[in-house]
């Protein structure tokens, strides 16, 4: 068995997906299915439905009047908002640990993952694509590789940086080349495992590499737009660092201009708070 | 004890027993200022250079913005005694990811205009780490001005 098998058979040890994730992301992606089918899904799961109330609550999305049922809760957010709540509600147990290769301590990936979801969500809204739960989905897992890769790039991580600092390779780059796989490529055959619908096991394995997306895809570029934006305002960020390309021709083609970018930026401090106390909520610990 | 100074936050201390720290600077750049004589320190963690975007957001918070944030955290540190002749000055962070070609340029801009409110304000920079593209994390002590510096990966080193 090779290394890269060795790496793969880890897969099996993520906490696997829960059913109602599944079933949330089947209704989004059938346009027949109705919104009275999202609300009797996310209804009968207890759990998921008091998590959801409660950041439904929270003052992230600093509501007046309190939501106090999954109907409400659609009618006030939308149904796309609540599908990317719960997969957020259900994400996190996955995420928690910290992760000594990439030097991040305990809830740091977690909250860099919400972080750059929640961005890629306003992305998806201000650039009006056709999937915004999808794309958030991609964006709150996209790192899922990282997670076993971890102690993988903890035994390499001189040889990781040597190809960082002196050959200027990107950290994912170098990630190949030392370890034999990266944690874009790894995320993507996690999400393979878990069955996740084609468009979302590509946009977790490009999320580095824009620049392979088709003409016409805007999900790839969002998400990772939002990720470098992600880890310009340093939240969370770990030992590969801003170690990743920009591609110019990607954010053109997206016309995102520097005014958007700063815009951008401040728009999430100032919701800073409340993704915080979201993040909290969200972490799955009941 | 550790004072968490947030992104786009800044903070000022003369507790002998407190320490200001700020995580994870990426292209947001930290400066800390420390008089040894008044024991008087401060650390701010500004995200973009100038306030001109957006007067509004840099009025409810100064800190965002380097222009803004930076004459704030020598006159709040002024407020309980520094004095200017006296401080050591630190800068960190201005991260950038790779290949530069203008846009996301938004480190170098952030040290540009750190360089020239000090230039301007004939302020001495002691100790500098930035650029790159590495996360650095800044702690300062109020009662030695010992000032630390980690790079994510890297490792601890002291100022």
């Amino acid at each position: 068995m090779t290394e890269i098998d060795r790496i793969v058979r880890e897969i099996k040890s993520l906490k696997p997906i829960s059913t109602i994730s599944y079933k949330v992301m089947e209704i989004m992606s059938d346009p027949t299915s109705s919104l009275d089918e999202l609300v009797g899904v996310i209804k009968y799961d207890q759990a998921t439905t008091a998590n959801l109330l409660r950041i439904c609550n929270s003052s992230y999305f600093g509501l007046r009047k309190e939501i106090a049922s999954v109907k409400q809760a659609v009618a006030y957010l939308g149904v796309e908002k609540v599908a990317c709540l719960v997969a957020m509600v259900n994400s996190g147990e996955n995420f928690r640990d910290a992760q000594a290769g990439y030097d991040l301590d305990e809830g740091d990936l977690w909250r860099y993952s919400v972080s750059s979801a929640l961005i890629a969500q306003d992305l998806a809204e201000k650039y009006r694509i056709a999937n915004p739960a999808e794309v958030f989905t991609a964006a709150l897992l996209k790192d899922i590789g990282k997670v076993i890769l971890s102690t993988h790039v903890r035994e390499s991580f001189d040889a990781i940086m040597r190809e960082v600092e002196e050959e200027g390779l990107t950290f994912l780059e170098a990630e190949r080349k030392v370890i034999g796989m990266d944690h874009a490529e790894l995320g993507a055959r996690v999400a393979e495992y878990w069955n996740f619908a084609p468009p979302l096991v590509d946009i977790i394995r490009d999320h580095h590499r824009p620049d392979r997306a088709r003409p016409n895809d805007l999900s790839i570029p969002i998400v990772y737009l939002a990720d470098s934006i992600c880890m310009m305002s340093g939240i969370g960020g770990g030992s590969d660092g801003l170690a990743y390309r920009y591609y110019r021709d990607v954010v053109d083609r997206l016309k995102f201009s520097e005014m958007d970018l700063q815009m951008t930026i401040i728009n999430f401090q100032e919701k800073l708070k409340g993704i915080e106390e979201l993040i909290k909520l969200a972490q799955g610990d009941e | 004890m550790d004072i968490v100074v947030g992104v786009a936050d800044m903070k000022v201390s003369n507790d002998p027993d407190a320490a200001l720290i700020t995580y994870s600077l990426g292209s947001c750049i930290g400066v800390a200022i420390y008089d040894p004589v008044a024991t008087v320190g401060g650390l701010l963690h500004y995200m973009l250079p100038d306030s001109k975007i957006d007067g509004r957001k840099a009025q409810r918070n100064p800190c965002i913005f380097g222009d803004t944030g930076i004459p704030l955290l020598f006159k709040e540190a002024y407020k309980i005694g520094a004095q200017k002749n006296r401080l050591k000055v630190i800068v960190a962070g201005g991260a950038q990811i790779l290949d530069q070609t203008g846009l996301f340029n938004i480190g170098k801009r952030n040290y540009t205009l750190v360089r020239k409110i000090f230039w301007k304000n004939n302020v001495m920079v002691d100790f500098e780490d930035v650029g790159g593209s590495v996360n650095r994390t800044l702690r300062l002590e109020i009662k030695t001005g010992e000032a630390w510096l980690k790079i994510s990966g890297i490792g601890l080193k002291k100022i």
